[in-house]
Formats: C-alpha cells, sequence, structure tokens
C-alpha cells in the first residue's frame, strides 16, 4: 500500500507559495524555515485532500474552505498569555506614552485600547507593566479599555481567573503580587486590579460600536486583522484611525502589517518595535 | 491603584466628528468631508458621486474613506467610478484605484477591455488587476494578450503575475514571447523564472 503523504514542494513551488503569502499576509518565510512551512503544508494538503503542490495552491488562491486562515493559523502561534509580544510593552513606556502624555489634554487621562481583548491577559498586562515600569503612572491618570465582540470571552475577561499557561510568562514575584490563588492550578487577578480595567463589547468592522468607546492615544490590536478578508480589513483600518486622536498609536501584531493594508497611518521604527501613527497633522476638531 | 476607570457618572466621550466639524461633503474640513463620506449608505447611486469626488480630493485620510466606500459598494457601479482614475496623473491615485479594483469582483468583465487598451501604462495596470482575478480566466486573459503584444513592459507585467497564478497551459506562451523578444533579456530572464515556478522547476527551461 502506497503512502498518501503529498509530495514535498519543489523549491520553485516552496518559493511561489512564499511570495503569495508574503503579498497576501506580510508572513515571510525564507529558505531557512522550510522545515517549519514544509511540515505544516503537508499537514494542510493532507486535510484538503490536495494530491499535488499546484493543486493545493489552487485552492489557497481561491481561498476555497477559508483555506488561507487554516494555513495562516497552521503557521502562526494562536494563543494569548500575559506579557505576550512584551517588545511592544516596552515601547509603550519607552517611545509611545512620553509623546502621549505631552499631547494629552492636562485634564484627561491617557487612554489605551486592547482591541480584540479575548479573556482580558492583554489589558491586564499593560496594566502591570505601567504600574511596574513606568514611574510617571503615579501623575498620569492612565484609562485602559479591553475589548471583543465574543461576550463570553468578555465576562472571562472580567472573571480574571487564569491557569498556568497564562502566567508563564510573568515573574513569580509579579504573579504573587497581582493574583491571588483560587484554586490548585488558577490564580485571580487581584481585585483593585481588576476594578481598574473597563471591558466592553464591540466589533472591529462597525462603525457604530468602535466610536462608542471614544479616541485613545495607544491602541492594542494584535494578530487579528491578519484574519480578516481584504475588505473587512480595510473598514477596520478607517475604524481605528477614527479611534485615535492625532498622533496616536496602534501597536499590531508581529506578523502583520498595516502598510499593507491602509495608507492612513505613518510607519515610525522604534528599537522595540514597529508600530503605527495616525499622523499629527490631520487634527481637525 | 493609579489607573482609572470610568463609571456611569463619566461616560465615555464619543470618537463622532464634534459640532465644529458636521458631516458635509464640500466643507473645507477634511474631518468633515471624510465623517461625511463614512455615512454615506452603500448604495450604487453614492458611487459616481464618490468617483467625482475622489478626483478632486487631496487629503489622504478623505481619499482612503472614499475608496473603502467604493469598495463597500461594490458592482458594475463601483467599478465605473473608478476605471478613469486608473489614467489619473497622480500615481498615488492610480495605485490607489488599482488596489480598490482589485478587491472588485466586478472588474473582471473590464479586463478584456483593459488588457487590450491603446496605453501601453493601462494594459500594465491591468495585468496586475488580474492577478487578484479567478485564475483560470485571468491567466487565460493574460496570455492572449502576451500573443499579441507589441511592447515588453506590459508583457514583463503579465509574466510577472503569470508566476502567480499561471498553469503549465501558459508554457508555451511565454515560450513564444521570449523567442519575439529575444532582444530583451530582462524579459528573457522573467520568463524562465515564470516558467520554473509555473512548473515547479519540473519543466525544461525556457530559452
Amino acid at each position: 500500500m502506497t503512502s498518501a503523504v503529498p509530495p514535498r514542494a519543489t523549491a520553485d513551488e516552496f518559493q511561489r507559495l512564499c511570495d503569495f503569502l508574503y503579498r497576501r499576509t506580510g508572513l515571510s518565510f525564507t529558505p531557512a524555515r522550510r522545515y517549519y512551512v514544509d511540515r505544516r503544508l503537508a499537514a494542510r494538503m493532507e486535510a484538503t485532500g490536495a494530491a499535488t503542490f499546484p493543486d493545493y495552491f489552487a485552492r489557497l488562491r481561491a481561498d476555497a474552505g477559508g483555506e488561507v486562515e487554516h494555513l495562516v493559523n497552521s503557521l502562526t502561534v494562536n494563543e494569548t498569555y500575559f506579557f505576550r509580544e512584551d517588545h511592544q510593552l516596552r515601547c509603550l513606556t519607552s517611545s509611545i506614552l512620553p509623546g502621549a502624555v505631552a499631547r494629552r489634554v492636562p485634564s484627561e487621562p491617557v487612554r489605551i485600547w486592547s482591541v480584540p481583548c479575548s479573556t482580558g491577559e492583554e489589558p491586564y498586562s499593560i496594566a502591570i507593566w505601567l504600574l511596574e515600569n513606568w514611574p510617571p503612572i503615579d501623575d498620569v491618570d492612565v484609562e485602559i479599555v479591553g475589548s471583543d465582540i465574543d461576550t463570553l470571552a468578555l465576562a472571562a475577561a472580567r472573571d480574571g481567573i487564569y491557569g498556568r499557561r497564562s502566567l508563564s510568562r510573568l515573574p513569580p514575584a509579579l504573579v504573587t503580587k497581582y493574583f491571588d490563588q483560587s484554586g490548585d492550578e488558577s490564580w485571580r487577578i487581584i481585585d483593585g486590579l481588576r476594578e481598574s480595567v473597563l471591558f466592553t463589547e464591540a466589533n472591529l468592522i462597525d462603525p457604530a460600536t468602535v466610536g462608542a468607546q471614544g479616541r485613545f492615544d495607544v491602541i492594542f490590536c494584535r494578530n487579528v486583522l491578519i484574519y480578516f478578508d481584504d475588505m473587512s480589513r480595510r473598514v477596520a483600518a478607517e475604524n481605528l484611525y477614527d479611534a485615535l486622536v492625532p498622533g496616536g498609536y496602534i501597536c499590531l501584531g508581529h506578523a502583520e502589517s498595516m502598510s499593507r493594508i491602509s495608507p492612513l497611518f505613518e510607519v515610525r521604527r522604534h528599537e522595540e518595535a514597529i508600530v503605527y501613527q495616525r499622523p499629527e497633522g490631520d487634527a481637525h476638531d | 491603584m493609579p489607573l482609572t476607570r470610568r463609571d456611569g457618572s463619566s461616560p465615555i466621550p464619543p470618537a463622532d466628528p464634534t459640532p465644529t466639524s458636521r458631516p458635509d461633503p464640500s466643507s473645507p474640513d477634511p474631518e468633515a468631508r471624510r465623517a461625511a463620506t463614512r455615512l454615506l449608505p452603500p448604495n450604487p447611486e453614492s458611487a459616481g458621486p464618490l468617483g467625482r469626488m475622489l478626483a478632486h480630493e487631496r487629503d489622504g485620510s478623505v481619499r482612503e474613506a472614499i475608496l473603502t466606500a467604493l469598495a463597500r459598494i461594490g458592482g458594475d457601479a463601483a467599478v465605473a467610478a473608478l476605471l478613469p482614475h486608473l489614467r489619473s496623473d497622480d500615481a498615488a491615485l492610480r495605485s490607489a484605484a488599482l488596489t480598490t479594483l482589485q478587491g472588485l469582483p466586478a472588474t473582471l468583465a473590464q479586463l478584456p477591455a483593459l488588457l487590450a487598451d491603446e496605453d501601453p501604462d493601462i494594459r500594465v495596470l491591468a495585468a496586475e488587476i488580474a492577478r487578484a482575478m479567478p485564475a483560470g480566466e485571468a491567466a487565460a486573459l493574460l496570455c492572449g494578450m502576451i500573443a499579441r503584444e507589441r511592447e515588453p513592459n506590459p508583457c514583463a507585467a503579465a509574466v510577472e503575475v503569470l508566476a502567480e497564478i499561471g498553469g503549465p497551459d501558459c508554457l508555451p506562451v511565454l515560450e513564444a514571447c521570449a523567442g519575439r523578444f529575444a532582444s530583451e533579456p530582462f524579459l528573457g530572464f522573467a520568463i524562465r523564472a515564470a516558467s520554473a515556478r509555473i512548473s515547479g522547476g519540473r519543466a525544461p527551461a525556457t530559452r
């Protein structure tokens, strides 16, 4: 009996796939990551019943059955945990917030939005990071809002109970300081911190629910636009632009690029991260 | 805890335009024009006026709102509103119109005419539009264009797109093109690269 495992893509086919993925999603894979891609490609070819690379590539290009999302899912890490991509948190305190504080109306807080916030790890991470790493927090009001379309995820975020895996990147001292053990393998965010983050329902492609959140100085919108279709990405970018104050920043996931989605934002390359800024000059209100 | 959270007594101020920038498509304030554009219902009747606004709009954020509105309207009306901008003297507008047309399935019906346009620059842009169309139809149209094309640049644009969307039935057309433009080494190189991609490196290289 012969094996049903699809044949390995040739070097030219691999390059064709990489070109497509880069153009479509911004994900970049060099030949050095050939093995990583090959394994996931073989799994997707098997899952879709594609006997050859051309068969699979035609399916991918047509996005039959949402195949682009399936492949991208297999090529990216899809889990959330505290202090994920903490280089952006370092960028927040070292490069972004000083400008935001200088721009703000003194009586107004600096507003930070985590969208989608899923079960709350990101907005709570931002809060802990600021409390631990940003001395001006003692003098500057900061308002953190976490939003998601998934009301079950929002309920979990408000509960603030997490397992060991979610906390794996937090130093033990921070777990002790900001969590109460609530079970053998679960920890709950302390009341004071839970009560300082507002959770709201919002759909990134709905201007009304996005507009209802007000304007923000910084938006974290990580690892979601990559899964939208072109039209939804475009509408989401418009909504995010309107949700930022002029000069405000947006942080995307490491595999995402706003430049591929919309020309509305300016690229800002900081030492810790690449972020995108609504131009300062278009303040009209 | 030095973090603040709003409650019922201090509601979130909405991000809607303030009274000083009321939505108005003819306002000198770009934010008011942008707001007016974003409030337009996505009806085909809006496509013509949006296309005319696009020709005169210089603010990037308003221009993007117009293009997104046209993309939401979609269909023949949006395509008709966008096509004239492929001939704009403004490179950014040409590029933006192209990207938006790529996202509209109705553009496919216009592709044969665009690939046969008398302006070679339009044929180059049309090849790029074909990249986003259904592969089988687009590849056949690009092969037809290459077969009759007299200029090397539109051929090169089509070859580059075929490297992604083409199938084995495109290889003879590419080989013939390489022969016709033997004095254009860059085109021969592009055709060899495209042929290798299409065949997965399994077919003999085109000369």
